[in-house]
């Protein structure tokens, strides 16, 4: 009841803006740290650097996009108001931002104090983050696939940073922890526990309602969200307990969870009403087909020791899942959801007096398509720097470089676009603009 | 009992395969065929904004005393719609295909990010505060919501 009567409050701009215009930044960074380390980089998925540019990706990057889509997105699907949501985007932009840096020269120094102050910074901002979100969600009703999704999802997200706050402050040798078992369990949860639910959470809405296709199954949209969970939470502990065959057993049921809502995906596109495929289509495609493909890699790697043994697997995983899975699905709901922001808090200002230009004005469609682009080949040429990183790391990374300069400029034309018209809405009306 | 969200959800897909046909004649060029299908749309759209003004927004707030609460701000969305409508009608009468896509697509997601607001929020609401008044308050949506598929193009 709280609930309903408080959804029409969208939260102020300027709470999910922040996130969606730091994040390109911290990609950004990663194609720096990659022209700067060189091949080296790709020796193995432990080298510093690439622990580093594997944490700007993750927490710089898409936890960003994430939080602030979360944001934005709990008030619509579940009528749950974020509250103080400018006070708290504030606050958490600013703790995982900064935890997000630390985080990373902590990989490339070796530091213990920056890994015990990044665990503190982004460990407290997703709590603020985790606990203003539950707060709005207590009460509300998890009979719909989305919001039982969205709320497993921040169960997710509570456990991947709880590990990784735990990896960072044992990494000094402070106390004993089987590192390499806590890394591999801090891992499936982040993809699985908390970008996989999450992603489907928002797909089982977005899919059929803005591609116009059919609902997913029924079954399998009721259940995806906990059984991941349950599923993460029984392979966690068959691993600490070091009961091997059912937990490789446990990990490929999750993966083929994965996988199922990645070919589902897939098969609905394929039956979508729309006459134009727009680019938020395209990257939704690309991210279903990427995933499909790591999930593959990571089970042919389980399946064949030849493969299993290659340093490159889990590199070449990790590309498809992050860059190609994450990184592709992120940025196409950014191009819906920016533009469709600016339109109606515009909109708003104008209390329906002006007429705030449609979305397809706040960012040209050429220049999406071009950022699009930019990032296949960047995607492309990471793939293939996973393999022969001699030759491909430094196309590699200028590709990521101007693919997300790209799409920062994209963002900065959409909040440019937003200023603009906000100022020709203010002459034309008596009273002053606040909505910001 | 979902009678409620089921029967207005059900609409709101109607509502949405419509548009869809109006798209699929925009990209073909094949403009008369376009208006027509949007008037299709537009009158299913607006006898669905109808309905709920009329009949079910009326009753909720009669039921609950919430006169400014969620069905103040869907009427408000109503009249975004609206014009969002009208924009797109301009669009299409001028053959201006950017135009009509940049409205269009505002207005799909306008569209759906208020079906959502109704389908998970709402209607639930309704069918649980209105399961008295269910009998007599189906049939009154029916009637005001008619079959805008089956209509002839």
């Amino acid at each position: 009841m709280q609930a309903l009567l408080s959804f029409d409050q969208s939260p102020p701009f300027a709470a999910p803006l922040r996130f969606f215009l730091t994040a390109p930044l911290f990609a950004i960074l990663a194609s720096l740290l990659l022209l700067w380390s060189g091949p080296e980089l790709f020796a193995s998925r432990w080298t510093p650097a690439a622990l580093a540019l594997t944490h700007l990706i993750t927490v710089g990057f898409l936890l960003q996009v994430m939080l602030g889509a979360m944001l934005q997105i709990l008030p619509v699907v579940a009528g749950a108001n974020v509250p103080w949501p400018l006070a708290i985007a504030r606050l958490v932009h600013l703790a995982v931002g900064l935890g997000a840096l630390l985080l990373a020269a902590a990989f490339l120094g070796n530091q213990p104090l920056a890994f015990r102050l990044a665990a503190a910074l982004i460990g407290s901002g997703v709590a603020v983050f985790v606990l203003a979100a539950g707060h709005s969600l207590l009460g509300v009703s998890s009979a719909d696939s989305t919001i039982r999704g969205l709320k497993a999802a921040l169960i997710g997200l509570s456990v991947t940073v709880t590990l990784g706050m735990l990896l960072a402050t044992a990494l000094d040798g402070s106390f004993e922890l089987p590192l390499m078992q806590v890394t591999s369990i801090h891992l499936g949860w982040g993809l699985g526990g908390w970008s996989a639910v999450l992603l489907a959470a928002v797909a089982f809405i977005v899919v059929p309602m803005f591609q116009m296709t059919p609902a997913y199954p029924e079954w399998f949209a009721r259940r995806f969200a906990w059984t991941m969970l349950a599923l993460l939470s029984l392979w966690s502990a068959a691993d600490i307990a070091d009961w091997q065959e059912p937990a490789a057993l446990l990990a490929s049921a999750a993966v083929l969870m994965v996988a199922a809502f990645a070919g589902l995906t897939l098969q609905l596109q394929r039956r979508s009403k729309r006459a134009r495929v727009d680019a938020t289509q395209r990257y939704w495609s690309m991210a279903m087909l990427c995933t499909l493909a790591a999930c593959a890699v990571w089970l042919a790697a389980s399946a064949f020791p030849a493969i299993a043994e290659r340093h490159e697997w889990p590199l070449l995983c990790g590309v498809l899942a992050l860059n190609g899975g994450l990184m592709s699905a992120t940025s196409g709901m950014l191009y819906k959801i920016v533009p469709f922001l600016v339109w109606s808090h515009l909109q708003n200002l104008g209390r329906g007096r002006v007429l705030a230009p449609n979305m397809n004005k706040v960012i040209a469609g050429k220049a999406i398509d071009r950022q699009m682009y930019a990032h296949f080949v960047a995607l492309a040429l990471l793939l293939a720097a996973t393999l022969w990183p001699g030759w491909f790391v430094y196309p590699a990374g200028l590709a990521l470089l101007a693919s997300n300069a790209c799409l920062l400029r994209n963002v900065l034309r959409a909040v440019w676009f937003y200023r603009g018209q906000r100022l020709k809405i203010e002459a034309l009306t008596p009273r002053p603009a606040t909505s910001s | 009992m979902h009678g409620i969200r089921d029967f207005m959800a059900n609409d709101h897909r109607a509502c949405d395969r419509l548009l869809a046909t109006v798209e699929q004649s925009v990209v073909k060029g094949a403009w008369e065929l376009a208006e027509a299908d949007f008037g299709r749309f537009r009158d299913a759209l607006l006898s669905h904004f109808g309905a709920e003004e009329s009949v079910l927004f009326p009753l909720f707030e009669e039921c609950t005393g919430m006169r400014l609460g969620p069905t103040q701000v869907m009427r408000d969305e109503h009249a975004q719609m609206r014009q969002l409508l009208t924009a797109a009608e301009a669009a299409l009468a001028e053959n201006d295909a950017d135009e009509y896509d940049g409205n269009s697509e505002t207005l799909l997601i306008m569209i759906q990010q208020h079906n959502i607001k109704e389908e998970n929020v709402l209607y639930p609401m309704c069918d649980q505060r209105l399961a008295a008044q269910l009998e007599t308050l189906l049939p009154r949506l029916q009637e005001l919501i008619v079959d805008h598929e089956r209509a002839p193009r």
